[in-house]
């Protein structure tokens, strides 16, 4: 049974008139009903309902489709949280180092760009290439003291040197 | 108890998704709704589109069901469907101008217009309610095809149940003196 049905219309019109005027508003509501009832409406064609629920289903299933859809990502999203989670708080955090790592390098070098200043064992053979230099520019120009066929020799031997030397670093 | 309980297990196989528990609610419900929609609209192919409207968002709203009268919850959304409807500003001006044609033709009931007596009869109840204001027919087809009580129906208008009834009352003496004038 319905509420409408349970429902005591004569209880619910004295709560708002008069007695004489709830037996008028009673006759007056029960026959509007009556004519509404006596002029029915006409029934949904059966092809319209049988097209509304096909698209029901359809629609039911693709709600179905994005519903698992939104829920699979939302599983992955709270797995990657999890896993990020653990990897942070989770076992063998603690003992995890807290050194920071630190440039071996000062960053005035990084910065710098005369690199044979800065290098040491560059500035030592860019000397020593500078001498050469000087030593051959001699050798050419024939120059005394610098001694002929000895001193190529001589030049020689100190070239052989630095060679070694470059590559034992 | 038994049709409440039933009702009850088709909502929840709704809510799974079932397709064949939303066919029973279109078995139960279709042609209620598609009188209210009918003697709103006095258009049956409108009412056919409102129809598939209500219960394409009844699939989408059947999760914010929380339990109370079925009834009530499937009419507030038909209700709200007939008023976006008439929002609509194409539709709107359409109906109106349907509806105003409709009353400056003043038709003539005594000329029939239909071979069946009771498409006749069925046409001169929807001119009569379409004299009647919106306000007042929206609540007279209410409470007649929703079958809901005054206090449920003052609810889901947002009205104290006094005026719902009052209302109701002038509106269906007004319908009656109109049918018989």
């Amino acid at each position: 049974m319905t509420e409408h049905a349970r429902e005591n219309l004569t209880e619910l019109l004295k709560r708002f008139m008069d007695a004489p005027a709830v037996e008028a508003a009673h006759k007056d509501i029960q026959a509007g009903e009556r004519l509404l009832d006596a002029y029915a409406a006409p029934a949904p064609d059966a092809a319209v309902l049988a097209i509304i629920k096909t698209r029901m289903a359809a629609s039911a299933l693709r709600r179905h489709r994005i519903i698992r859809l939104v829920h699979g990502s939302v599983a992955a999203a709270a797995a990657v949280v999890v896993l990020a989670l653990i990897g942070l708080l989770g076992p063998g955090s603690a003992n995890r180092s807290t050194l920071s790592y630190v440039a071996i390098m000062p960053a005035v070098l990084w910065d710098s760009d005369d690199i044979v200043a800065d290098d040491l064992d560059l500035a030592y053979f860019s000397s020593e290439i500078g001498l050469i230099e000087a030593q051959m520019q001699a050798l050419d120009a024939d120059e005394s003291g610098v001694g002929g066929s000895d001193a190529s020799d001589e030049l020689e031997m100190e070239l052989m040197a630095i060679q070694t030397e470059f590559w034992k670093g | 108890m038994g049709r409440s309980v039933e009702l009850a297990r088709i909502i929840d196989g709704c809510k799974s998704g079932d397709a064949d528990s939303f066919a029973q609610v279109v078995d139960m419900y279709a042609g209620r709704c598609y009188g209210y929609f009918y003697r709103l609209t006095g258009d049956r192919d409108l009412s056919d589109e409102l129809l598939s409207e209500l219960f394409i968002r009844l699939v989408e709203k059947i999760g914010s069901y929380k339990g109370g009268a079925f009834e009530s919850w499937l009419f507030k959304i038909a209700s709200n469907i007939f008023h976006d409807h008439l929002r609509g500003k194409q539709r709107r001006k359409k109906l109106l101008d349907a509806h105003r044609t409709q009353l400056e033709l003043e038709p003539d009931l005594n000329e029939p217009r239909f071979s069946d007596d009771g498409e006749m009869r069925l046409d001169k109840l929807q001119v009569q309610l379409n004299r009647l204001d919106a306000d007042t027919r929206d609540l007279i087809l209410l409470r007649f095809h929703s079958e809901l009580s005054f206090k449920e129906i003052a609810e889901l208008r947002s009205e104290p149940i006094g005026t719902a009834l009052s209302k109701l009352h002038r509106g269906l003496k007004k319908l009656r003196e109109l049918m018989e004038g």
